[in-house]
């Protein structure tokens, strides 16, 4: 789906070890029955081979492009740099469930303050990580798997209006600027007007919601 | 000196020294479930290591250095690199560590595993939930939910056709959900599987491993742990030394 943050990362690893692919766009509020067939709750992303193989969860698929497809390695090849990208991914848990919280809480029109509270405090421990690293990046001077796997929801601040929250953060905010310049990260942005119109009818339960914007 | 039966180290201890050339030091806690999975891996691959165990009820300051979580099991080797989190350091001992290969190297056969360990993630709640609440109400609920989910796995070995979660053989998926396993009997939760006649085939050919049974732990010591744990005594951890 053209908004999910979770295929979003997929996505960008497709794109960034320049896997040839194709997409299937499945409407969340309006499954196919058929797509049960490949995920159990109808969730995604779920990637399918030319062998019927389906992997699905974001982070496993992730890992298995990174092992199945040549080229750039985007998982460091040394066990303890590949055991400290994944602990580093346990430091990100919260965030995505509290993104969508305040987005939820803002369209419905609520106060948000304990959340966004709570997310800023996500966002310093990810700044302390970057202060003590001393680097550009979460994996090293280079983009890595872990920055991959992060972006997502650091690209949907702004636009679920909670981009304040990395007002205390500069380490961050220079990693989201350095990002931005990544050509992977760059040839996937979505429009922001798009997404508001996503949005707009997402919240309004319309089913259209998920083709807002596609010309055809 | 420590190691498996060793006292916990606890507020106040010194911090140990620095891992010796050869070894790699996990700190652990005997009845810790997390923690065996990582016992677990080291004693199936025949990694020389020591133990130091930590009082998770008074925990020593120095801990916090070795995980900012306070948690075991974290790995320390003698380059002095940490890692935590059960799965990431199981994970570390196959790839860092020569002998059998736990997880397989074919991509795809990788991702199963991975998948099937995500259909278990509801369990150790669950089973902690039940520890806490099994002297109180009625847990029907709880033990309802945990059917439900032990159903899932039953249906992988079912489509796989295989004893072990991986195949024929035993692999990652095998040791990392066993503790909890273990636990059932104890925790008078055995009924559990009583729908799940694969699992409880796959439990008798779990305590046939030498690597299991190697680590069974006492149901007597983990009964009089358990007791104590519940009532936050600092000398839980150290129960039946």
């Amino acid at each position: 789906m053209r908004f999910c943050p979770y295929a979003h990362r997929t996505r960008l690893v497709l794109r960034a070890k320049g896997i040839r692919h194709e997409v299937i766009n499945i409407n969340l509020r309006n499954k196919p029955e058929w797509y049960y067939t490949k995920h159990p709750f109808g969730q995604i992303p779920v990637l399918e081979n030319s062998k019927c193989q389906l992997i699905y969860e974001s982070v496993i698929a992730c890992e298995y492009l990174d092992d199945a497809y040549p080229g750039r390695k985007l998982y460091p090849y040394d066990p303890y740099e590949r055991a400290r990208q994944k602990m580093l991914l346990e430091l990100f848990y919260k965030v995505p469930h509290l993104t969508k919280e305040c987005l939820v809480a803002l369209r419905c029109g609520r106060e948000c303050a304990d959340l966004k509270l709570a997310l800023r405090q996500e966002f310093c421990n990810l700044e302390e990580i970057l202060g003590y690293q001393n680097t550009i990046f979460f994996g090293g001077d280079c983009i890595s798997m872990i920055d991959y796997l992060f972006w997502p929801w650091f690209e949907r601040l702004d636009v679920y209006g909670i981009a304040d929250c990395l007002n205390h953060t500069p380490a961050l905010r220079l990693w989201t600027a350095a990002m931005k310049q990544d050509p992977t990260v760059c040839a996937l942005l979505i429009d922001k007007n798009i997404f508001l119109g996503f949005l707009n009818l997402y919240f309004q339960n319309n089913p259209d919601a998920f083709d807002y914007g596609l010309t055809c | 000196m420590s190691g498996a039966s060793a006292r916990s180290l606890a507020k106040g201890s010194a911090p140990p020294g620095p891992v010796p050339e050869g070894l790699i030091r996990v700190y652990s806690m005997r009845f810790c479930p997390f923690a065996q999975r990582t016992l677990l891996v080291l004693k199936a691959k025949g990694i020389r290591h020591e133990i130091i165990n930590i009082n998770l009820k008074n925990k020593p300051e120095w801990f916090f250095k070795k995980n900012p979580f306070g948690l075991v099991p974290v790995l320390e080797n003698s380059q002095g690199q940490l890692i935590y989190e059960s799965a990431i350091t199981c994970e570390y001992l196959d790839e860092a560590y020569p002998g059998k290969k736990l997880l397989p190297d074919d991509p795809y056969e990788k991702a199963c595993q991975k998948m099937v360990f995500e259909l278990f993630s509801k369990v150790p709640s669950l089973v902690t939930s039940f520890l806490r609440r099994r002297n109180e109400e009625d847990c029907s609920g709880l033990k309802a939910e945990l059917r439900k989910e032990l159903s899932k796995l039953e249906e992988v070995l079912t489509n796989k056709k295989t004893t072990f979660f991986g195949g024929s053989s035993l692999s990652m998926t095998d040791y990392l959900i066993w503790p909890w396993f273990e636990r059932l009997e104890i925790l008078e939760l055995n009924d559990c599987v009583d729908h799940t006649p694969k699992l409880k085939l796959w439990m008798a050919a779990m305590r046939q491993d030498p690597a299991v049974s190697a680590l069974l732990t006492d149901p007597k010591a983990l009964r009089g742990f358990f007791n104590l744990y519940l009532q936050n005594s600092p000398e839980a951890c150290d129960y039946g030394l």
